[in-house]
């Protein structure tokens, strides 16, 4: 027996040399390429997303019947802290390391704008992260008994969110700075306009919560927990950011993920890109919800401008249907599951925004219970979790070098459309209960089904991990620089893994689809 | 896989990567501030308009400390920017100086602001108003360690020689965010201190 069968020369295979999409432990302690960096926060994300879909459903079955599946402060608790987890642990890395991973690529750059602040980011996350799942299985969510509990769970979201914030200072810093020569503003790729558009209402927005987890923390260690600190007033005070109009500040990214996606595998150039780029930033202007605070400001719904942030933000995203409607009409749309993903991400973003300005309707009477608000959450993440997903399979090729399984994909499309709908419009329904009295009679199929919804997502979230490792499966077909034949930007043009470095030469950009240029 | 053959580059235009990336960093540390005093005020409108008084029976917040701190932080962002031009013309020895100036009128309000603390005679425990004040001065404090800690890492790089008039976008970024430190005291100064 040989200790080879063939040559060394002939295993030209680039993925056998090249890094996997699981890195060896080494490489990942020790790395500071953006690459690295990213695929560990979507990785991570995902399996973030499962456990906090989960937990949602839980939270959710609690209330079928009599209620006495979990104690109310448990259901209570889970509830709260899967939607905070769901935010910080789920979808803001999930686009934050799909941001770290892609954006240099599509600018050009060899690397992301300070490494080893994004490395030490993605770190202080993951930390952050786990002391906050620990902190919330001792009794630590908020309006917790055990105090030291409760400013652990404390501590660990302001940990979580200063490194948010750090990352996210690296990939703006990225499409700010190290753009390539010829690569305008107006110039970049959807999805980095998308990911400056919304990382900078999360640079604008996430400190205030820094700020409102100060107080509490400040009151809870050193004041009387009379105040801030106190346990019935403590998630009043971080609410916002899982209410409507701040909940929309983690989907933005999302709009350019769909964008992007539509444009590549439809093969033609977006027209009126400076609408859709418009569309884009007005609704990230429009999700800037950090002064909505409950605890601060109880009578927010009833202020005119919270009614007309939530009314309004449903016109950019009607512009971005129009300019995917424009697009799969004049293109030929090849029928791969990242399309189907993204056009389910815009369709559940549609029936979010929609639910979102039902929801400032005053004499709907739907803010009377928490239910319809809470359907509107679930349709939102959702739809940003399949915008992730959607992100994954497209730009999976590109992480892995291998081509994904489409049929995962193609399964994911139903599953998160499903998830989504079932999940979001059945509580969105319940939210009714108040006006109709027929209703309470389905009270408890609406959520059955409901749990069925969450239940579903939390399969989405464990499929897109799989699709992600079939592409790096060693009998996954080679990708190649441009798997989908027709790649607009730049990241389509350097190999699939890309090399330390990225690009051998710098390109100059004379349009925003620098590689149809090349090909005319 | 044939990658694409693209045209030659031209010159690269060095990115000013540290300052952009430290406007960033001072534009979400202001923003804290913002939340922070958003809330302070919004408290204090509250216990105002039901006809009581802001601050506890008992204590009281002085204005000359405030005042002092104020002016001290003034010629620290003097002295910041005659480090900056210093650096820009080659000055070595100018820049160091005003560097080290710098730091210094950053610890004399650090010792200025614990002074003030036991002035006010507020106790933490007792309400809103100690959790606020002490959590936003605390917070500054933090931040202008940040800002110094920033300035110092600058001028031990400037030390090494790693700046000059051609490239001294390190201590412009330090700069920046010392600018934002002073400006957040600013807030400070006219919501918590100067308005009662």
């Amino acid at each position: 027996m040989a200790l080879t069968d063939t040559r060394p020369e002939t295993g030209t295979d680039a993925r056998a040399v090249a890094p996997s999409v699981v890195p060896s432990p080494l490489t990942i302690f020790g790395s500071g390429d953006h690459k690295a960096v990213g695929t560990f926060y979507v990785l991570a994300a995902l399996i973030f997303g499962v456990a906090g879909w989960v937990a949602t459903a839980l939270s959710s079955a609690h209330e079928i019947g009599s209620g006495t599946f979990l104690s109310s402060m448990a259901a209570r608790q889970l509830g709260q802290t899967s939607q905070v987890g769901l935010i910080l642990l789920v979808i803001v890395p999930l686009f934050l390391g799909l941001a770290t991973y892609i954006v240099p690529l599509q600018v050009g750059a060899s690397t992301v704008a300070f490494p080893r602040a994004a490395a030490a980011a993605m770190w202080t996350w993951l930390l952050g992260s786990g002391v906050f799942i620990v902190a919330s299985f001792i009794d630590g969510g908020f309006g917790g008994d055990r105090t030291k509990s409760v400013s652990l769970t404390v501590l660990s979201l302001g940990g979580i969110i200063v490194a948010l914030l750090l990352g996210t200072v690296c990939v703006l810093t990225t499409a700010i700075t190290l753009r390539t020569p010829g690569m305008t503003l107006d110039r970049v790729p959807m999805f980095t306009f998308s990911m400056l558009v919304g990382g900078a209402i999360w640079m604008l927005t996430l400190p205030v919560m820094l700020a409102n987890l100060l107080l509490i923390w400040v009151d809870l260690r050193y004041g009387g927990a009379t105040v801030f600190g106190e346990a019935s007033l403590q998630f009043g005070q971080v609410s916002w950011l899982a209410h409507e109009p701040q909940i929309y500040a983690f989907l933005v990214p999302g709009l350019g993920i769909v964008a992007d996606i539509v444009a590549t595998l439809t093969g033609a150039r977006l027209a009126h890109r400076n609408v859709l780029l418009f569309a884009v930033g007005a609704f990230g202007v429009l999700s800037v919800g950090a002064w909505a605070q409950n605890a601060m400001y109880p009578n927010f719904a009833d202020d005119l401008l919270w009614q007309a942030m939530s009314v309004v933000a449903v016109l950019p995203i009607l512009l971005l249907l129009g300019g995917v409607a424009t697009a799969m009409k004049s293109g030929k749309p090849s029928l791969k599951s990242p399309l189907g993903l993204a056009v389910i991400s815009l369709l559940l973003t549609l029936l979010g925004v929609v639910a979102g300005a039902l929801l400032a309707i005053t004499p709907l009477e739907l803010r009377s219970t928490n239910a319809f608000a809470n359907g509107q959450f679930i349709l939102v993440l959702g739809a940003a979790l399949a915008a992730g997903a959607a992100g994954i399979g497209y730009w999976g090729p590109k992480m892995t070098g291998g081509l994904c399984v489409d049929a995962i994909g193609k399964l994911n499309v139903l599953v998160l459309l499903g998830g989504g709908a079932l999940g979001g419009l059945s509580l969105c329904v319940l939210g009714f209960t108040t006006r109709f009295n027929g209703l309470a009679d389905a009270y408890d199929a609406l959520l059955v089904v409901s749990v069925a919804g969450s239940v579903l997502l939390a399969l989405g979230s464990l499929l897109v991990i799989l699709g992600l490792l079939s592409g790096a499966h060693k009998s996954a077909p080679e990708a190649g620089a441009n798997p989908w034949g027709t790649g607009q930007t730049l990241e389509w043009a350097c190999a699939s893994p890309p090399p330390t470095g990225n690009f051998a030469d710098l390109a100059v950009v004379r349009s925003p689809e620098p590689l149809l240029d090349e090909e005319a | 896989m044939t990658a694409h053959v693209l045209p030659p580059a031209p010159p690269v235009q060095r990115p000013r990567v540290l300052v952009v990336g430290a406007a960033f960093a001072a534009a979400a540390s202001f923003m804290v501030f913002i939340g922070l005093i958003g809330i302070y005020l919004a408290a204090r409108v509250d216990i105002i308009n039901a006809g009581a008084k802001w601050l506890p029976e008992g204590s009281k917040i002085p204005l000359q400390q405030p005042n002092t701190m104020f002016i001290t932080l003034i010629m620290s962002v003097v002295t910041m920017q005659w480090a900056v031009a210093a650096i820009a013309k080659n000055d070595r020895v100018n820049a160091y100086l005003a560097l080290g100036l710098t730091l210094m009128l950053g610890v004399a309000t650090i010792i200025m602001t614990t002074y003030l603390w036991t002035l006010m005679k507020l106790d933490i425990a007792s309400g809103l108003q100690g959790v606020l004040i002490y959590t936003i001065t605390g917070a500054h404090i933090v931040m202008l360690v940040v800002a110094m800690l920033f300035v110092a890492l600058m001028a031990l790089r400037a030390l090494g020689g790693q700046f000059t008039a051609r490239q001294h976008d390190g201590i412009t970024a330090a700069a920046l965010y010392w600018y934002a430190m002073v400006a957040v005291y600013a807030l400070i100064w006219i919501s918590i201190y100067v308005t009662k």
